[in-house]
């Protein structure tokens, strides 16, 4: 991926230096811009999962597309004690009874669009799922220490350019969430996420590499595309109400707890 | 076209769009706070003052959004701190987002109309354009839906017939933000509502925020709907 990487680069370095040399005054004001330190590609704009297995997150589409992750025993215990209580009718999670947020890698997953905003020293992306704002800080800060480190839904992303790449490293999840490939997300978890576009920017590449010895035997490594959404494209907001009764009703069985 | 040429010509065509520099546009791009004075909001003319049970049920309609974590939607958002402002630098989108738990407002600043109220779902920030006006964003939004908190600044609430015109501009050097409201409804207001808020500039280093809120919390919900103190 390097080398092709490299050799992309090398092509569009050398075919700005002849068009620049064949244009005269005005193409070097294009190749100054082109060559500029810093120059990023522009990743902003609504980006949609529509994969060629289909779109969505049921019926197993994930599984299709991203290699199961290799669990540790204590992990694997968990999940199958988990799975039995389902068996028995126990409903186990109540997030969408709650309307609560939804844990990041979500909205990455989901079939809804998101908008992604950038500028020299931010990426935002903006979820029509209920949940926060993901903010990635590219202006060279660090993570905060662990003592000072507030565990949110997205957790705290800084990131950085690697040629045409970027990089971004995530610590500092509140935990409880899931990965594709069945992977979990814990207060611990590291993420790093490479995001690249593609085809001619028509669309984006991410790759998810999560890490975690109490949960991943290995790092889980996944890639998912994403298509840039038509211009005009605008943001939907997905409500979603705790007091509405059919809100309720639709996932928990008569008789439980809550 | 000579072929020496086609070649590096299709393949800067092909590239993937870079970032261009920054528009020549103010950038309000950062995290900024309300303080203590930051804020200046006159009543509001109303067509009628609110009947008593009109304004019981409109507060309950918002305590009720605070009890079971709906959306908040604008103009509740803008009213904490830190807000942030993601001015995308190809100048076709702005993004203002809260700490509390409402979605990003999108401000499309590519030209386009508001979307058709024939095919637009309302939502609790509604739809947004905006365009310059010298150093001045001026943005404009209709579209509102009964989302979450609807009281404005100063009295009267947001409707579906709600027009919200904003005016954002820098003042002291980039050090303030200025944000003059105007709202407009004629099943509201007797005349045009207008308030300011003038936001600082939060420090370097400031950090987006999650004021994340469970509806599941027993005791949170026991001390939202009780009576104080008791």
């Amino acid at each position: 991926m390097n080398q092709r990487f490299s050799s992309a680069s090398v092509k569009r370095g050398a075919g700005a230096a002849l068009l620049a040399l064949a244009l005269g005054a005005s193409g070097s004001v294009l190749l100054a811009q082109s060559a500029a330190p810093g120059k990023v590609p522009d990743l902003s704009g609504f980006w949609e999962r529509r994969d060629d297995v289909g779109g969505g997150n049921f019926g197993g589409i994930l599984e299709k597309i991203v290699p199961k992750a290799s669990l540790t025993p204590e992990v694997v215990k968990a999940n199958q004690e988990t799975a039995a209580r389902q068996a028995q009718g126990e409903v186990v999670a109540f997030g969408s009874k709650w309307c609560l947020s939804n844990l990041y890698p979500f909205f990455m997953q989901h079939s809804a669009a998101w908008d992604l905003f950038q500028t020299q020293t931010e990426i935002m992306q903006a979820a029509e799922v209920h949940t926060f704002p993901r903010h990635i800080y590219l202006d060279g800060r660090k993570h905060p220490s662990p003592a000072r480190l507030v565990p949110t839904v997205n957790g705290h992303s800084i990131g950085h350019w690697e040629g045409d790449t970027l990089v971004v490293d995530t610590v500092g999840f509140v935990g409880g969430g899931g990965t594709p490939g069945g992977g979990r997300v814990g207060k611990n978890t590291h993420l790093t996420e490479r995001f690249k576009l593609i085809d001619g920017g028509k669309k984006l590449s991410v790759v998810s590499t999560w890490e975690d010895p109490s949960i991943y035997l290995k790092p889980h490594t996944y890639e998912l595309q994403y298509y840039k959404s038509d211009p005009g494209t605008y943001a939907f907001e997905e409500t979603c109400h705790a007091d509405d009764p059919k809100q309720s009703g639709s996932v928990v069985a008569p008789g439980q707890k809550y | 076209m000579n072929k020496p040429l086609l070649f590096p010509l299709l393949t800067l065509l092909v590239c993937p769009a870079f970032l261009p520099a920054q528009s020549k546009h103010p950038d309000l791009s950062g995290y900024w706070e309300l303080r203590f004075d930051s804020r200046n909001v006159p009543p509001a003319s109303l067509i009628a003052p609110a009947t008593p049970a009109a304004r019981a049920a409109q507060v309950k309609h918002d305590a009720d959004a605070i009890r079971w974590c709906h959306f908040f939607g604008v103009p509740y958002m803008m009213a904490w701190s830190p807000v942030e402002i993601v001015q995308n630098t190809n100048g076709k989108e702005i993004a203002i987002t809260s700490p509390v738990r409402t979605p990003a407002r999108h401000i499309y600043t590519d030209g386009r109309p508001h979307v058709s109220p024939e095919t637009f779902d309302p939502t609790s920030a509604g739809n947004s354009i905006g365009h310059w006006e010298g150093d001045t964003l001026v943005v404009d939004t209709i579209g509102f839906s009964d989302e979450g908190i609807l009281a404005i600044p100063g009295g009267g609430s947001r409707t579906a017939t709600s027009h919200l015109m904003e005016r954002f501009r820098l003042l002291n050097g980039g050090q303030r933000l200025s944000v003059v409201f105007t709202w407009e409804d004629p099943k509201m207001y007797a005349k045009p509502h207008t308030y300011e808020f003038r936001y600082y500039r939060a420090p370097p280093g400031t950090e987006a925020r999650e004021f994340d809120c469970n509806a599941s919390d027993a005791e949170r919900a026991k001390f939202l709907t009780s009576v104080p103190g008791k």
